[in-house]
């Protein structure tokens, strides 16, 4: 009696029924926003809020929260108003964390653009998630040359879905060897490259700063790049002791750079200039070093001072700068015009694209992007590869102000529609 | 003189059932492609990897007495050997992936070799110590990206199928099969004779070896059957990051601590218990990652309230409850009823 039951239940035409009904069901179920009374559109953002780049993403509760006031009112596009959900996800500074939440927003909340910022880290996990699932990816706040080369670019293909726009490591060096030659000091650099993602590409003898140095007349001294998280620069200081620097430079991260500072003071180094990427962009940094921070030099992308304005709001620089110190009561970071800048290109690309429902055109609308933001020109037909757009760069330096440590811009011949409001002075 | 007979036994009926439930669930799982989205195919993927990872743990620590906090070395490793055999000797992806298991239980050889000489907790920080040696040697390839890491070109991914969905689908039922066959081959290591041995090394090393046991043996046929299957786990985890850089291949929290978690917070020792605590991992997971640091500290909290509260994690107390046990391992005596 049971057998037969159950075979009953389970003959092959059931079977054969239920199975083909399943393999139907996907493409019946999937609905497109055409035909919705409300259209919607998602914008995944990934950003690492927590963790050692926690200071990237410092502006980040501030721009999200005023780019969706902005957004609440809907964007138009092609005479239709879009309303448009910003989706924050954290990276933990970890990159294969950045994969699994920019894999989870393209699959899960199906968003239909992806914004990343902050190091490579995180741009560049988010952008190969993006690239091989065809998702439109925007990201910032990381040197192209990182972001391209590092994700394997080929300059003459690349990359069909992902678009980026910063500076790169040409600018780094003309910004620093302008300011150390308008300092008249030693041409004897010390190098300080760790062994990751922006350590390489600076110290690449090749790409990085070795070759155009030495043809500048520079005579840089650097040692192996040096593991992230060391605790010992001695083999390093004494090597730019016997060399005689009077200039330092490189790409660090803040604790490295802490490690290194304090170190130079007690073995007796005491360079003239010194010029670090990355781990001095941050006042809350800086300020941590005391009296020992007044005087060191970085490149600048971006502060209050920059004659720009939001193409989206039409705030000026200067108000978006004193409205975070204002709302937020902390010191303005260089993240902060980046990230508005982000959300500026994005509602850009959405306003003109003809049809939001093809992926298609999101990516011609975002290849064919001219507009002045809050950092400067953002237009992809004439990066430096297909999908790198520069922005302008400066150098300067942190000095004792009213407010305690301040960047002052000092030498702009880079980028000279960026006027300085600061002169260099030596350590 | 009238004897009583026993026999021993080792299934019951909970666990017939059990079985034909698992079978019925793989079925299920097999098809999830029809019935499932991309993000949760995604999720069960992630969820099965973990799974593996966690039951490979188990069966070194549960069952070996081998506390190794270093299984990213194999983790990392796979992965890297995925993008050196995908990108340089052009391998297809579903071919590297096997092949890079071989290569993990080979270089697993001279390891067992350094980290056999320690015991207990010098055993479980050699095994770190072999980890970040990995880590830090990755770092000076440059040809796989150094300290900055590489992406996997897109070529190479759609060179597995050029449909997304098949593509999909096809990672997917490797993830599954492996992890399918990972548990089968765990509880069929734990019936057979080895398993029995093993049992007896960890509860007592010195009384097992007079008992006859050839221990370093039983250790490294473990040792060297998880590390190729934890390569193998590298090597898929990889594939689907698509981008891969020491740190993050190496990284001691996601591939150790987090599988830690789940096996201490599920029952160490027990199949049953990676099973329930990868479930509870990943629901505290999906609900709650996105509270940032708070997640963390709260993963935290669950641990020690369930090791304050059950030291055998969650399956531990559950089986000891209600004596019932999923997966037949222990053997039990039975009077046999004779029939005159």
């Amino acid at each position: 009696m049971e057998s037969k039951k159950f075979k009953k239940s389970f003959s092959r035409r059931k079977v054969l029924i239920s199975g083909g009904a399943a393999i139907a069901a996907p493409a019946i179920l999937s609905i497109t926003r055409a035909y919705a009374a409300n259209p919607k559109l998602k914008v995944g953002f990934v950003s690492p809020k927590t963790g050692p780049l926690g200071g990237f993403a410092e502006a980040d509760d501030y721009v999200v929260g005023a780019i969706q006031k902005v957004f609440s009112s809907g964007l138009s596009n092609n005479g239709k108003t879009y309303e448009v959900e910003i989706i924050s996800k954290d990276s933990q500074s970890n990159p294969n964390r950045a994969a699994e939440v920019a894999s989870d927003l393209i699959l899960r909340d199906e968003v239909d653009i992806i914004l990343a910022q902050a190091t490579p880290d995180t741009t560049n996990p988010v952008a190969d998630q993006a690239e091989i699932n065809e998702v439109p990816c925007i990201t910032t706040n990381c040197p192209w040359q990182p972001y391209f080369f590092g994700r394997n670019g080929n300059p003459a293909k690349g990359f069909d879905y992902t678009y980026h726009f910063f500076w790169g490591l040409e600018d780094i060096i003309a910004v620093f060897t302008d300011l150390w030659g308008a300092s008249g000091v030693a041409k004897t650099v010390g190098g300080l490259f760790p062994n990751d993602a922006d350590g390489n590409a600076w110290g690449d003898p090749e790409l990085g700063l070795p070759k155009p140095l030495s043809e500048m007349g520079y005579n840089l001294i650097h040692p192996d790049h040096y593991q992230p998280l060391s605790d010992d620069f001695s083999a390093q200081i004494n090597a730019y002791k016997e060399a005689g620097c009077e200039i330092v430079t490189g790409v660090m991260i803040p604790p490295d750079f802490g490690t290194f500072w304090a170190q130079s003071a007690q073995q007796g180094f005491n360079p003239k200039v010194v010029t670090i990427g990355k781990a001095l962009l941050f006042p809350s940094f800086v300020d941590s070093l005391g009296d020992r921070g007044n005087g060191l030099t970085s490149e600048i992308w971006w502060t209050p001072d920059h004659p720009f304005s939001s193409s989206l709001t039409g705030t000026k620089a200067k108000e978006l700068g004193a409205d975070y110190v204002s709302s937020t009561g902390r010191k303005w970071n260089q993240g902060l015009g980046f990230q508005h800048a982000l959300f500026e290109v994005t509602a850009d690309v959405i306003k003109r694209c003809s049809d939001l429902d093809d992926t298609i055109a999101i990516m011609a609308s975002i290849s064919s992007t001219n507009i002045s933001t809050i950092v400067g020109k953002v237009n992809w037909s004439n990066g430096p590869v297909k999908n790198v757009s520069k922005t302008p760069l400066v150098s300067g330096q942190w000095q004792k102000g009213s407010n305690g440590l301040e960047l002052r811009i000092t030498n702009n011949s880079h980028a000279p529609e960026i006027p300085t409001n600061g002169t260099l002075k030596l350590l | 003189m009238a004897t009583d007979r026993f026999e021993i036994v080792q299934s019951s009926s909970t666990s017939r059932i059990s079985i034909f439930i698992a079978f019925f669930i793989i079925i299920i799982l097999f098809f999830a492609p029809w019935w499932a989205g991309r993000a949760d195919i995604r999720l069960l993927s992630e969820i099965f990897l973990y799974l593996s990872l966690a039951s490979l743990w188990n069966l070194l620590a549960g069952y070996c007495g081998l506390v190794s906090v270093g299984q990213q070395a194999f983790v990392g490793f796979g992965g890297y050997l995925l993008f050196a055999l995908t990108i340089f000797a052009g391998f297809n992806p579903l071919l590297a992936i096997p092949i890079s298991g071989i290569f993990g239980a080979l270089i697993s050889l001279p390891i067992a070799f350094l980290i056999f000489r320690l015991r207990g907790a010098y055993f479980a920080i050699g095994t770190w110590v072999v980890a970040e040696v990995f880590r830090l040697s990755f770092a000076q390839i440059q040809s796989l990206g150094g300290g900055s890491g590489s992406s996997l070109p897109v070529a190479i991914v759609k060179s597995i199928a050029s449909n997304k969905a098949m593509r999909e689908s096809l990672i997917y039922w490797m993830i599954l099969g492996l992890t399918v066959l990972i548990l089968v081959s765990v509880y069929l290591i734990l019936r057979s004779r080895r398993g029995i041995a093993l049992i007896a090394i960890r509860d007592n090393e010195l009384a097992s070896k007079s008992l006859g046991i050839n221990i370093t043996r039983s250790k490294l046929f473990v040792y060297i059957i998880t590390s190729g299957l934890t390569t193998i786990l590298g090597a898929l985890i990889f594939l689907q990051k698509l981008r891969i850089s020491p740190d993050a291949a190496f990284n001691v929290n996601d591939w150790t601590a987090f599988v830690i978690f789940i096996v201490v917070i599920g029952g160490i020792g027990t199949i049953e218990g990676p099973i329930i605590g990868v479930l509870i991992f990943f629901l505290l997971r999906e609900t709650l990652a996105d509270l940032g640091t708070i997640y963390l500290i709260m993963l935290g909290c669950v641990a020690i309230a369930v090791m304050i509260k059950a030291p055998k994690g969650v399956w531990g107390f559950v089986s000891s409850t209600f004596k019932i046990e999923l997966f037949p391992l222990s053997r039990k005596l039975k009077k046999q009823i004779k029939e005159n």
